[in-house]
Order: C-alpha cells, then structure tokens, then sequence
C-alpha cells in the first residue's frame, strides 16, 4: 500500500524546476526587481546570495516568463574551459554551430558583439558564475561593453565571490539583487503551498506553526535546507506509516520526528 | 530509510542532553526553594529563646492537661502557639495539691511572663461548669506578634480548628485594636464551639468597638436569653448606659 507520506517527500525533492516555483513575498520582490533591472540600460546584474535562497530558480522563472519577449537564454552549469563557454555564447549569437575544428576568435566576437547594438539585445542568464575565472569574467565584462548583451550573473555570497564581485563587477554592475534566506513566515508558506499544490491537505495541515518554528531554526529559512529536512520528515512518516503505524501521528507531525531528521542531516548532533 | 533504529537511539541520547540543563535547573530550583523555605522558618525562631527554653527545661515545670478519674479534679489547657513561642495556661485548680501530682507535665522556661490574664476574675465556663475557682496563667516566652506569626496561627486554625488558636487570635486582635479581625476570630470560635462565652464578648465588643451598637446589643441580648451570665449582663448595661 502506498503511503501518503511517500507524495509528500517527492513535494520536497531538491531540483530547479520551474513547475515548482513558489509564490512568496519575497522571491516575488525579487523577480519584479530582477524584470525592472532587465528593462534598464544595464550591462550588468549581479544577483547573489547564499547557497539555497533560490537564485537558480528565479533566472530560471525569468526565462520562463520573458522567452517569448525578449531573446533570453539561460547558461545554467558553468562550461568546464574558456573554449567551451565562447562555443555556447557564439551559438547564442550568431544562432549557428560553430563549425567543427575552429574556435572562437574572442576580438572578433566583441566585434561582432559591437555591429549588434542597436539591433538585437540579448540577455544571458549565467548562473553559479563563481565558478568562473577572473580572466574569463574580464571578457565577460568586455563583451558586456558593447551594449548589445546584458549579463544578468548569479553567484554565491561568499568572501571569496564577494571579492570577485568587486575586482570584476563594482564599475559595471549597475544593479544589485541579493536574495536572503527565509523569514519563518515566508518558510511557512512555502511549505504549506508546495504542500497544496499537491493537494496534500491533510498533511499540510499536521505541520502545526511550532514544527515550522523547529524546521526554520534548523534550516535558517534556507530553502534548499528546507527541502531537504522536509524530504527527511517525510521518509521517516513513511517509514512508521508502512511499518509502525503506533509511532505515528496522523494529525500532528511529532517534533521527535523532526529532531531525528535533524540528526541525520546533521543540523544537530549528540 | 533502514538507518531508523540507530536514529531512534541517537535520538534518544539527543533528547537526554538537551534535558540535562532541565533537570539540572530543576533540581537547583527544588534546592533554593528548600533552602529558602529553611531559612524562612528558622528566622522566625529567637535562638536566645531556644538556648534559654533548654537551659530552663530542668527548673521550670508546667501542667498541661490533667485528667482524672476522680471526681475532684483538676484540668490543665496549655496551648503552644508554635509560631509565637507562646503558651497560654489555663489552669483551674480545685486542689493544688493534687495538681502537681498531675499525670502530663511539661516544663516551660524560665523566662516566661506570667500573669497576663485576659478576662481576669472571669469565669471560664467551657473548662468547668461547676463554677469552681479558677485560675488563669497567660505565659509568653517572647514578645513574638509579628504578622507572620499571625498568619501561621491562622493557618493551623484552618487545618486544626482549635478554638483555642481562634480565640487567641481573636482575644489577640482585639487588644492590638483590629476589631474587624477580632470580631471575625470571634465569630470563627464560635462557629466551632458556641459555647465558649469569652468569644461571644469579644464579638460583641468588638462590634461596639467597629461602631455596630444596635447590632451589638442585638446579639447579647439574644445570649442573654439562653444564658444567665453574669459577664454578659454586666457588658449589656455598660453598652446601655454609654459606659462601654
């Protein structure tokens, strides 16, 4: 028999899918921040935050919604050589393959970069760009120069990225976005919606306001964290459900539950 | 999931650490408590009073209650109010002599002062109603009246429902001049035992004291009526006469 439980933990499996995007107070601001930023004279958006607060998403929800308007595209993994990332840029450019056995000549791709202004604006979506070099950011940033391509550059708020963002970006980046973890309501309705729009009611229902306390003092509000433990919550539910149903409490999710998920992730320790 | 079991035990543990500040804080907080309580009760005590009421236990001896089976008895009240370190004799003797043949003894200091008689040359008609002569000692070890002390008396009162302590505190009361108190003390006496004649003046005087004449008068003359005490009279034509 299959258990409720088992819906429940693939509601909170940790994956950038736009069907499973979140309205929220604050990744709403966010993305009408990030769409009035797009529609400015900008070369350069920075968008950062710590790991899990949904930066991935919100390019992704920004492509998903301006694709039809504007030419948009979304470079989701960083490419593993300098080589590889102009072969992408130039297919976006020039909206042809490269042939085979030739690179990309990057003074003429500025050129190139250069005859479109005017013509075209494209926007391109890098996400994870602390992955990038500092030389390879540098010709990001010349290319960006020509007016005709807009970065929008999500990274990890680091020191380290923090120093990239200054040495690389602070002249040009004309816009700021930095996304923050969760406060507990936010977190609260993020679970209850994602919850819902599964139609998971009743057990939407049996995460009572102190378990969301409980979960957002271990995750910080940090989204992924969030999945996460509520993937852990839920595998645990189902596991009493299938096998020791005394345990279990279908009304209210016992906070002994959630500790023990803690555990195993390591939130907290003996 | 195959890892609940060790999970279940790490919980466990978990939960056994998070406790301990509890049950630590717990335990402290019972211990303060007993202390605090300790000491609370030992200051109400004069360890002067104590090494005296020691050093005094081999001299001073004093009638409790005595019982016999003869006819002529005699019949000793003490009553210790623990708290107050006070201790009230009523003694009615028909024979010295045999008093001191008495069969419960217990000594009392020698600091005592004796001879504080509340209803002097009253007779006291809950102890006898032969109308034998009576003897009142009223001994106090320390001038304890503060309102702690009070309050304990009153306490055990609830628990014990001792006229005596009532009407302790009642006498008591009266003289400090709370009348309400003594008039309510009065009243508690002589809820437990209506026949205790003292309580019944008091109240009465104590209403007349509170400014309640009608009232007052009202009620002694209702006693009057089933008693033919001479105290009660005497109270009656004092309030009559505006001599009260």
């Amino acid at each position: 028999m299959k258990s409720r439980y088992e819906a429940a933990k693939n509601v909170f499996v940790d994956s950038v899918d736009i069907e499973d995007y979140i309205d929220l107070d604050s990744s709403v601001a966010a993305y009408k921040q990030l769409e009035y930023s797009l529609d400015k004279p900008l070369k350069m958006i920075l968008i950062f935050g710590k790991p899990g607060t949904g930066k991935s998403i919100l390019l992704n929800r920004i492509q998903e919604k301006l694709k039809h308007q504007k030419e948009i595209h979304y470079f989701d993994t960083p490419a593993v050589n300098e080589k590889e990332f102009f072969h992408k840029l130039f297919k976006v450019l020039t909206q042809k393959d490269l042939p085979s056995n030739s690179e990309v000549n990057f003074s003429a791709l500025v050129e190139f970069c250069q005859n479109l202004r005017g013509k075209r604006e494209i926007i391109i979506l890098l996400d994870e760009a602390q992955m990038y070099g500092p030389e390879m950011m540098e010709k990001i940033r010349l290319i960006s120069d020509s007016r005709a391509v807009k970065f929008v550059v999500s990274l990890h708020k680091t020191d380290d990225e923090d120093v990239i963002a200054k040495e690389h970006f602070q002249s040009r980046i004309w816009e700021v976005i930095e996304l923050k973890n969760a406060t507990k309501e936010d977190q609260t309705a993020y679970i209850h919606k994602k919850l819902l729009k599964k139609n998971l009611f009743e057990i939407a229902n049996s995460i009572k306001a102190k378990d969301m306390k409980l979960i957002h003092r271990f995750t910080n509000g940090n989204y992924r964290e969030c999945n996460k433990l509520l993937f852990t919550i839920f595998e645990i539910c189902e596991y009493y459900d299938k096998n020791e149903p005394s345990k279990i409490n279908y009304t209210h999710i016992h906070h002994k539950i959630i500790e023990m998920s803690a555990l195993k992730l390591g939130y907290i320790n003996v | 999931m195959y890892d609940i079991r060790p999970l279940e035990e790490e919980w466990k543990r978990y939960r056994k650490k998070k406790m301990r500040p509890w049950y630590l804080g717990s335990i402290v907080f019972v211990a303060l408590l007993f202390l605090i309580l300790f000491f609370s009760s030992n200051t109400k005590m004069s360890f002067n009073a104590i090494s005296d009421y020691f050093n005094s236990l081999k001299s001073s001896v004093s009638s409790k209650e005595v019982k016999s089976e003869n006819a002529q008895h005699t019949k000793s009240n003490i009553v210790v109010n623990g708290p107050l370190m006070r201790i009230e004799v009523d003694k009615q003797v028909l024979d010295e002599s045999e008093s001191v043949e008495s069969e419960g003894i217990e000594n009392t200091p020698a600091n005592i002062l004796v001879d504080i008689p509340i209803l002097d040359g009253k007779q006291d008609e809950r102890s006898n109603g032969l109308g034998k002569e009576r003897k009142k000692i009223h001994l106090d070890i320390i001038k304890t009246t503060n309102l702690t002390a009070y309050k304990d008396v009153e306490n055990r009162f609830k628990l014990s429902r001792d006229v005596d302590d009532s009407l302790f505190l009642a006498r008591s009361y009266y003289k400090k001049g709370n009348y309400k108190k003594s008039e309510y003390w009065a009243l508690q006496t002589n809820k437990v035992d209506p026949n205790i004649e003292e309580s019944m003046l008091i109240f009465v005087k104590s209403k007349m004291k509170l400014g309640r004449k009608n009232e007052a008068k009202n009620i002694l003359t209702a006693y009057l009526k089933k008693s033919n005490s001479h105290e009660a009279k005497k109270l009656l034509y004092s309030i009559e006469n505006g001599k009260f």
